[in-house]
């Protein structure tokens, strides 16, 4: 069990916050999301995966979901 | 683009008219629908489209108001002490000491010190006593006045008065000395230290009081942890931990044993058994399979299901009963101040004392200066500065008092309808019951009782059901509880079979094993006719094929639910009781604890609508109860008051929380607030008393400053102490 720690930017409230996990938990791979929420700022996302995340693949969802992922 | 909703809190609305400004600001943002509540200070907004929260709240700001999204996690980590008012209240307090005793004691008055007393009070009545001008200036165009009205006043023209003296008068010479008689009349007094030593106690009470509101806002946020705030989604088969709000529908989730069910939804896979008692307010486990459906936030007490999602967010049934419960919220009117009660007779009365003074002594001597001087001593001899402190602490003392016994008191309105409470009406479910499933009864025929329950226990030891639970659990108190039986095998919605030596044993349902038994002895067929009609749960034994003992199980009374009923009615107040469960249930509770009304089969709708009922009547009604079932009328009832390990909901919108499940504690919250209100009143009474005393010394022209000196420390003394005596109070 891996859990990784991402920067995710453009969160404003409670429901960025759910879209933001669904979307990660959504990518292959992943066993467990929770977010940090820091409004305007930059929140952090836990991942939990069993193996190691693919960090293409949930940078692609978190864009896709319109939020940002901080390198 | 999809539409999102977001809750907003709103602060400084302060009428209807308000609500509307800030609807109107918000409609004006383009793509947004917006419903603002005054009474609950929500703005509830769908946004169409890309506009975020931060617009929002932008244009609430512009229109004058305060506003921010309502965040849970963010609720509970709200520190509601406002910064600014510590600030005003330390810097008014470190301002105000020179100031007082450089008036006060004559002998400490230096060359010009009426100077420095001028300096450091003008901060105090202008920065710090803000909240009470603006406050005043809000009520004046109410044409109503309040303590905000005279705290404003009072500081107000004992101010300005002085800067007129200093400036004009021989009071603001270099070398000049307060006399400190308590007579005798001095046309260019100064009050200073009035102004800045009301402004500083009146910001202390505020300050007070605020902290004695967020203790119990700490103290409930350890209990508001129960609601599901994950769920494990199922996305190609595999789990996936996420936040509860992430669901959406359609969704298959699975909800594990002792996992808390976060949504609504439908078994596609698994069978256990949920306790819903927490929403429903159904004692006792419901068994569930494929195709049952499930309500959010309910516990799976058995095995592991896959469910499907049919409501998610806003659509679920436990969203449903939070909108009930706002509603009710709504129309509950709050109940004013009762020190804005007194000041709105008071202040008039002194305004009114103090220009007929002057007006009556100008008619007398002829000298304005002279007749505005009596009128402005009165003024400011009237405003109190025990006024300010006679509330918190009070209920500093009250809920600190209530805390240790595990009463949490929120605010002072509570206090006010607690005095006037006229009946109870208790949930059953938890509150006079255990709320869990007991051994109650045990009958032998041919064999002796504990064989019965014994070998009942045997076979039902692997089961998960409730009932079996209980027998286990009774079997193993009684030391009854031998090896477990072999080859068990269990028929779903029947029984249990399994074989102990060379005897088959069963354990099930009375028809199950009457279908495949000889005749059933009429002892146990007389038992079972008793048990039922008396609300109990049934379990029949056999050996072989002869039935051989019948297990009662019942939900229990608590030892001290008919105490707690007594004391109440001791206190003069009706007992009621509404039950989620059958009306044969209710009524042997009912009877056990000497309730005095009765109602079964509620449901949540239900027991609001009977808590309307019984206000229609003229009575003013306290509600005890738990579950989210509850809430509802836990807000419709003038009072509400939730068990401890109750539900957020039902906690959120009780007005007293009972830490323990012990029924004795509401006699003991209700006696506790009639006891603190009582102080409160005594505190006001005489806060306002030694000021009134005053006032006729003020009027006829012979007040010294002493006398005003001598009024604020004999009522903050008295406050103080009189406050004290609150932490001597017994529960039962």
């Amino acid at each position: 069990m891996n859990t990784t720690d991402f920067g995710v930017t453009g969160l404003t409230c409670n429901h960025c916050v759910m879209t933001v996990s669904r979307a990660a938990a959504l990518v292959p791979g992943v066993t467990g999301v929770s977010i940090d929420l820091v409004a305007n700022g930059q929140s952090t996302l836990h991942v939990e995966s069993d193996a190691a995340v693919d960090a293409v693949a949930l940078d692609k969802a978190i864009v896709e979901a319109g939020y940002e992922l901080v390198h | 683009m999809s539409t999102t909703h977001v809750d907003l809190a709103l602060e400084g609305m302060t009428c209807a008219t308000c609500a509307g400004r800030i609807e109107g600001a918000l409609a004006a943002v383009p793509g947004v629908i917006a419903t603002v509540n005054f009474a609950t200070e929500r703005a509830s907004v769908e946004i169409d489209g890309v506009t975020d929260a931060t617009v929002l709240i932008a244009a609430i700001t512009k229109v004058g108001y305060g506003a921010r999204v309502i965040d849970r996690e963010q609720r509970e980590k709200d520190a509601p002490v406002d910064p600014v008012l510590t600030a005003r209240v330390i810097v008014s307090l470190a301002l105000a000491t020179p100031v007082f005793f450089m008036s006060m004691i004559p002998a400490w008055q230096f060359d010009g010190f009426q100077w420095v007393a001028a300096a450091l009070t003008t901060p105090i009545v202008t920065w710090g006593a803000w909240p009470f001008h603006r406050a005043a200036i809000r009520n004046a165009r109410h044409g109503a006045t309040t303590m905000d009205t005279l705290v404003s006043l009072g500081v107000a023209v004992a101010y300005l008065w002085s800067i007129y003296a200093l400036f004009f008068t021989m009071a603001g010479m270099i070398g000049m000395r307060m006399d400190m008689a308590l007579f005798g009349y001095s046309p260019h007094s100064l009050y200073f230290e009035s102004a800045s030593v009301v402004t500083a106690f009146v910001l202390l009470g505020r300050l007070l009081e605020s902290s004695s509101k967020r203790a119990a806002k700490m103290s409930l946020t350890a209990l508001l942890n129960t609601a599901a705030k994950h769920a494990i989604l199922l996305v190609d088969g595999r789990e996936v931990t996420v936040p509860a709000g992430a669901l959406q529908r359609g969704d298959t989730f699975v909800v594990l044993a002792g996992g808390i069910v976060p949504t609504d939804g439908r078994i596609v896979e698994g069978q256990s058994a949920i306790d819903a008692s927490a929403v429903t307010g159904e004692s006792g486990l419901v068994p569930v399979g494929v195709g049952s459906t499930l309500i959010g936030g309910t516990i799976n007490a058995g095995g592991r299901l896959v469910v499907e999602a049919t409501a998610v967010g806003a659509g679920t049934e436990l969203a449903r009963l939070t909108r009930m419960v706002e509603e009710a919220q709504a129309g509950k009117a709050p109940v004013q101040k009762l020190v804005d009660r007194i000041s709105a007779v008071f202040v008039p009365l002194v305004i009114v004392s103090a220009v007929a003074g002057g007006i009556v002594w100008f008619a007398i001597t002829g000298d304005a200066t002279h007749a505005v001087s009596i009128a402005v001593a009165t003024l400011v001899v009237a405003c109190p500065c025990a006024l300010g402190l006679a509330t918190p602490m009070a209920l500093l003392a009250g809920t600190g008092r209530g805390a240790r016994s595990g009463i949490i008191i929120r605010g002072t309105d509570v206090l006010e309808s607690t005095r006037r409470v006229t009946t109870v009406v208790v949930d059953k479910t938890g509150t006079l019951t255990s709320g869990h499933p007991s051994v109650v009864d045990v009958l032998g025929d041919s064999v002796s009782a504990d064989t019965v329950l014994g070998d009942a226990a045997r076979v039902e030891m692997g089961t998960d059901h409730p009932l079996a639970r209980a027998v286990v659990a009774e079997a193993t108190t009684r030391e009854v509880m031998g090896d477990v039986a072999r080859g068990i095998l269990a028929e779903p919605g029947r029984g249990v079979t399994g074989t102990l030596g060379t005897t088959v044993i069963r354990a099930g349902s009375l028809e199950w094993l009457a279908e495949t038994s000889h005749a059933v002895p009429t002892s146990i067929v007389a038992a079972a006719a008793d048990w039922t009609s008396a609300g109990r749960s049934l379990v029949a034994v056999a050996h072989g094929d002869r039935v051989v003992g019948l297990i009662a199980i019942s939900d229990v009374v608590k030892p001290s639910a008919s105490v707690a009923i007594r004391a109440l009615s001791k206190l003069g107040i009706r007992t009621v009781m509404a039950s989620g469960d059958n009306a044969a249930v209710a009524e042997v509770v009912a009877h056990e604890v000497g309730i005095d009304e009765f109602y079964g089969a509620m449901n949540p709708a239900d027991k609001r609508d009977l808590i309307a009922r019984l206000q229609q009547r003229g009575e003013v009604v306290a509600m005890v109860g738990d579950g989210i079932n509850d809430a509802a009328a836990l807000a419709q009832a003038d009072l509400g008051i939730a068990m401890g390990h109750g539900t957020d909901v039902a906690i959120e919108t009780s007005d007293i929380v009972l830490v323990s499940t012990d029924l004795r504690r509401v006699a003991d919250a209700i006696r506790l607030s009639r006891s603190t209100l009582g102080t409160i009143r005594g505190n006001l009474v005489w806060a306002f008393g030694y000021n009134a005393i005053a006032i006729p010394i003020a009027l006829a022209g012979i007040m010294g400053p002493a006398v005003a000196g001598l009024a604020m420390a004999c009522s903050s003394v008295f406050v103080v102490l009189n406050s004290a005596r609150l932490a001597a109070f017994r529960t039962s």
